[in-house]
């Protein structure tokens, strides 16, 4: 524990704080599900499918499944990239933070790209000790899910298309016709509803993955009694990721259907 | 926890950019894959039902023709026993008839026949009876006795006739 995560902000633009570790893991993981992608295409063929494409057309099946579960395919069909990509993503990263961290202990200020990311007062301050020095530990690898930048980011994402995609398939006029039904009394119900979603959408899959991964630390602090459980944990955790990207791509879904229907 | 703003954006350009990404190189390219293969197949299936109904047409077409060839023997066959019948009755009344006519000849040819052996008798008759006659008359009969003679010659030629 105490381990801090790498924040970099640039002195140009203060509010612009990036979390090193998570933007990290979000760009090893696009990288990873591309790859994943791109080497299943590879020698696509409308004959008999083997190996890597039959699995992607499973994979395809699949989120096929959850967009005819939630409206009507003929509409949904133009969602299923969207599906695709939020599955993928989410379910690669959630778990690429199980099985291990990435770990770097700094006894003295450390700098990149010419911000300070350890600052001697981080230093000073710090309770973990290393061979008799304070010294800041930076965890490096994790899931990017675990990170609630990430996670919001995506549902904010998700929410601001719904609206986007209200407006194209409905029109303007009855977008705003939906917020004053079934009477104008709900139009502040509406709001909050809109505002719930995101939040929620996000929390969800932060929590769930954030939560896995301090668990993982806890146990890792028993050392080797710590085998089995890890063990279990991990497994679960697994599960628990799976679920959690299936879980965010048919609410993704549902609140896409909920704006493009009358 | 905190929201790092920067990473909040640079996870949205993050993620448009893996889904420009997997859309254009992979799953655009899958999905249209997959939808030849559900063409192809529905093809295959029509194409399968086509043929399944041509089949039962050329099935019963050839149930038809067997039939029509069925009966088309069995009126050759049912032709070609009367046609027999026929010419055997006809071969026996031929037959027949033409026994007739031998024997029609047969008796014809005899009498001709009866009548030239009279006739001939008759010359022969004639001839002998001169002979006879110059005979007797070299033996110089009486005449009573020469006619008597022929008389009983005669009655004898007569006779024989």
């Amino acid at each position: 524990m105490g381990h801090l995560p790498p924040v970099w902000t640039p002195e140009w633009l203060p509010w612009f704080q990036i979390n090193l570790s998570t933007t990290l893991m979000t760009i090893v993981t696009s990288i990873i599900v591309l790859i994943i992608a791109i080497a299943a295409t590879r020698s696509l063929t409308s004959g008999v499918p083997k190996g890597m494409q039959n699995f992607l057309e499973w994979v395809v099946d699949f989120v096929h499944g959850i967009i005819g579960s939630t409206m009507d395919l003929k509409k949904g069909a133009v969602f299923i990239h969207l599906g695709l990509t939020l599955i993928l993503f989410i379910f690669i990263g959630n778990l690429l933070g199980l099985p291990m961290n990435f770990i770097t202990i700094h006894e003295e200020p450390f700098t990149f790209l010419g911000q300070e990311i350890v600052t001697e007062q981080m230093i000073h301050e710090s309770e973990v000790e290393h061979n008799g020095h304070q010294v800041v530990e930076l965890a490096w690898w994790k899931s990017p899910t675990a990170d609630a930048s990430v996670t919001l980011a995506m549902s904010l994402t998700i929410v601001l298309l719904t609206h986007i995609f209200s407006v194209k398939y409905l029109g303007i006029k009855t977008y705003i016709k939906h917020y004053f039904e079934p009477s104008p009394l709900f139009f502040p119900l509406h709001l909050i509803e809109e505002f719930a979603k995101t939040l929620t959408l996000g929390f969800r899959l932060f929590g769930n993955i954030f939560a896995g991964e301090i668990l993982i630390a806890v146990i890792l602090l028993m050392g080797f009694a710590g085998i089995v459980p890890l063990m279990v944990w991990q497994g679960f955790s697994i599960f628990v990721g799976a679920i959690q990207a299936y879980v965010f791509t048919i609410l993704s879904m549902v609140y896409i259907s909920q704006k493009i229907q009358h | 926890m905190s929201i790092y703003l920067g990473s909040f954006i640079i996870q949205i350009l993050a993620f448009g950019i893996l889904y420009w990404l997997l859309k254009k190189y992979a799953f655009g390219p899958l999905l249209s894959v997959m939808q030849k293969r559900q063409e192809s197949i529905e093809n295959q299936i029509q194409t399968a039902e086509k043929n399944r109904v041509d089949a039962e047409q050329y099935l019963k077409e050839q149930k038809e023709a067997i039939q029509a060839a069925r009966q088309e023997a069995q009126q050759i066959v049912e032709n070609a026993k009367t046609s027999s019948k026929k010419e055997a009755e006809e071969i026996v009344r031929s037959a027949r008839d033409e026994a007739e006519r031998l024997k029609e000849q047969a008796v014809q040819q005899i009498k001709h026949e009866t009548d030239q052996a009279i006739a001939k008798l008759r010359e022969q008759v004639g001839s002998l009876s001169v002979i006879l006659a110059s005979k007797i008359i070299e033996k110089e009969l009486d005449e009573k006795a020469q006619s008597q003679l022929i008389e009983d010659f005669m009655k004898e030629v007569g006779d024989r006739l």
